[in-house]
């Protein structure tokens, strides 16, 4: 970890957040990281191996996770500050009240757009931007990686186990019912086209 | 007192509401009667009955988006696109791409246009004895139909294209920009058919807080009238129903195939050939000045799915003489079933399309006499009788 000396008071929470996974996941690497790269050894060495070999995926994810999470916080705090900014100086400015100063019907109807319009505007302009595009697509992508992960996990310690079918097994044959099915409608076609000119 | 009677009123509004929910049992949707005229793997292909005794000769063939259900275009009886050209005499046919499975994943763009898309186009020719139709493209259905036509413009005479993505290289809509580092080939090579929720979780995050509090809050607010009052319970039934309908369709996204996206996605939105003119299907290229026959290109002003940036291209890249282009202001959603749709989308689709609808040498010779010929009335007539049919 940074020592407080180090620690640039320019930076905001979520870039020492970032900070702090980057270190996290650095500081596993260095530990258990490397017991799951360990070679297997005994009569489940392949099976064990195959597995372990994928665990950094589960990992991965979390922290992708966890990082986009306390992006999309930071989004909702900047949402909530620019909406009590706007709140407050609609009701300095604007706002009926009635005889004891209290607000009147049309005010929560105000508030409830102002509201509205300034968290719509802020998600807008985060979610425009080449970041959200890059973190989005790093999530699904190590979302990915760690259903996959969980996958082989049970096609190794279940489904094969069991002789039930892999999901790969049945892709096979989809694929080769699918070549099959457009060979025979090509075949077909050129059946007609030689009959209509026969 | 004010805010306490003003809590009370809203208090009242959301269990009015919450009593009409509880009520309401399943909703009716796409209602104009249709048949099946065909059928292959998941693609049904309908067509709808005449509401005229001697429809427009050259028929209508609508194909909408695959990552959408077709019926937004039928959703209730008085917001139909559907029901409009019908009643401006057009015979309409529709094709329904139905709910892609796990066998379907090898399905590629080839596959829906010259296999599917064009099968239908044969059975449309088949049934209505013409050489030519008219393509009604939706959205995605849209760049299917634009695809179809550049490669076979001698079975289309007219094409209609309704907010639908040509150009792909724009940073106006949100889909477009994510769409760009999006890892197509590790989602399409593990989900293998790409569900249907994850593309419902994308169109969310285009306007999240409109979706999922605002369009709620928006639906209790609506409901002004006391139930107590017969006259008010009906109105606000209608609008809960009308509410429900939008919120079925929205969420009935089907499953896409995998390869076909996987082509969509790197070659439209990443590659952006088709403009290009540089894109293929099954290994033949697709040339958008192949397209000669008249463009119809209708866009919405507002669109944040389909910026008009993505869409006006279009217009200058076929080789037709005949374009026109239409912008309405509407939202993407709003084009079909908003109250402009009924009132002036659909209306301008059929006036332009009306004098586009004639066979050719009847064409030549109303302008000749004005008046059509007898043999070809006789054969609209005997047409007419054998597809009456109610489903």
């Amino acid at each position: 970890m940074p020592s407080m000396d180090e620690v640039n008071p320019e930076e905001t929470r979520i870039e020492i957040t970032h900070e702090l996974f980057d270190l996290w996941l650095k500081a596993y690497g260095a530990t258990y990281g490397r017991l799951m790269e360990m070679p297997a050894m005994g009569p489940m060495r392949e099976r064990f191996t195959k597995l372990m070999k994928e665990s950094p995926t589960s990992v991965n994810y979390f922290v992708t996770m966890m990082e986009s999470m306390m992006d999309f916080q930071s989004v909702l705090l900047q949402a909530m500050i620019k909406t009590q900014e706007k709140m407050t100086s609609k009701i300095e400015s604007d706002m009926e009240s009635d005889l004891e100063g209290k607000p009147t019907k049309e005010t929560f109807r105000d508030f409830y757009k102002v509201w509205f319009e300034t968290y719509s505007e802020t998600f807008k302009e985060f979610l425009k931007s080449e970041e959200f595009a890059s973190d989005l697509s790093t999530l699904l992508s190590r979302s990915i990686d760690f259903q996959k992960n969980n996958r082989a996990i049970l096609e190794e310690t279940f489904l094969k186990p069991n002789d039930l079918p892999t999901k790969s097994e049945i892709d096979e044959l989809t694929k080769e019912i699918y070549t099959l099915k457009r060979k025979m409608n090509e075949l077909t076609s050129n059946l007609n086209k030689l009959s209509r000119r026969g | 007192m004010v805010m306490e009677l003003e809590s009370l009123d809203d208090i009242r509004k959301f269990i009015r509401g919450m009593s009409l929910l509880l009520e309401s049992s399943d909703i009716p949707i796409a209602t104009t009667p249709a048949e099946v005229v065909y059928k292959e793997d998941n693609m049904i292909l309908m067509h709808y009955v005449p509401a005229v005794r001697k429809p427009r000769p050259v028929p209508i063939l609508i194909v909408y988006a695959l990552v959408n259900r077709y019926y937004i275009l039928d959703l209730q009886p008085d917001k139909s696109i559907v029901r409009k050209l019908l009643d401006a005499g057009f015979d309409v046919y529709i094709v329904d791409w139905g709910y892609p499975s796990g066998s379907d994943r090898y399905l590629t763009l080839h596959d829906y246009v010259e296999g599917y898309l064009e099968n239908a186009v044969e059975k449309v020719r088949e049934l209505s004895r013409i050489g030519k139709i008219t393509l009604f493209g939706v959205c995605q259905g849209g760049t299917l139909c634009a695809m179809y036509a550049s490669l076979h413009p001698e079975k289309v005479k007219n094409l209609v294209t309704v907010v639908t993505p040509i150009n792909f290289d724009t940073d106006e809509g949100l889909l477009h920009l994510w769409a760009r580092s999006l890892d197509v080939d590790k989602m399409v090579d593990y989900y293998g058919i790409i569900p249907g929720d994850l593309l419902n979780v994308a169109f969310l995050l285009t306007d999240p807080v409109r979706v999922l509090i605002d369009k709620y809050v928006g639906l209790f607010e609506r409901l002004d009238c006391d139930n107590d009052d017969e006259k008010c319970r009906r109105m606000n039934e209608e609008t809960v129903s009308d509410f429900l309908r939008m919120e079925k369709w929205i969420y009935d996204s089907p499953d896409q195939a995998g390869e076909a996206y996987r082509q969509f996605i790197k070659e439209c939105y990443q590659e952006n050939l088709l403009i290009k003119n540089q894109m293929k299907i099954g290994g033949k290229s697709i040339n958008l000045k192949n397209i000669t026959m008249p463009l119809l290109n209708v866009m919405a002003e507002h669109d944040h799915l389909v910026p008009n940036s993505a869409s006006k291209p279009l217009s200058g890249a076929v080789g037709s003489k005949d374009i026109k282009t239409l912008v309405f202001p509407t939202g993407h959603i709003g084009i079909f079933v908003g109250s402009k749709s009924q009132n002036e989308v659909c209306p301008r689709i059929a006036e332009w399309l009306a004098p586009r609808s004639l066979l050719d040498g009847e064409k030549k010779r109303r302008n000749r006499t004005g008046k059509k010929p007898k043999s070809e009335r006789r054969s609209i007539e005997s047409g007419d009788k054998s597809r009456r049919k109610k489903t």
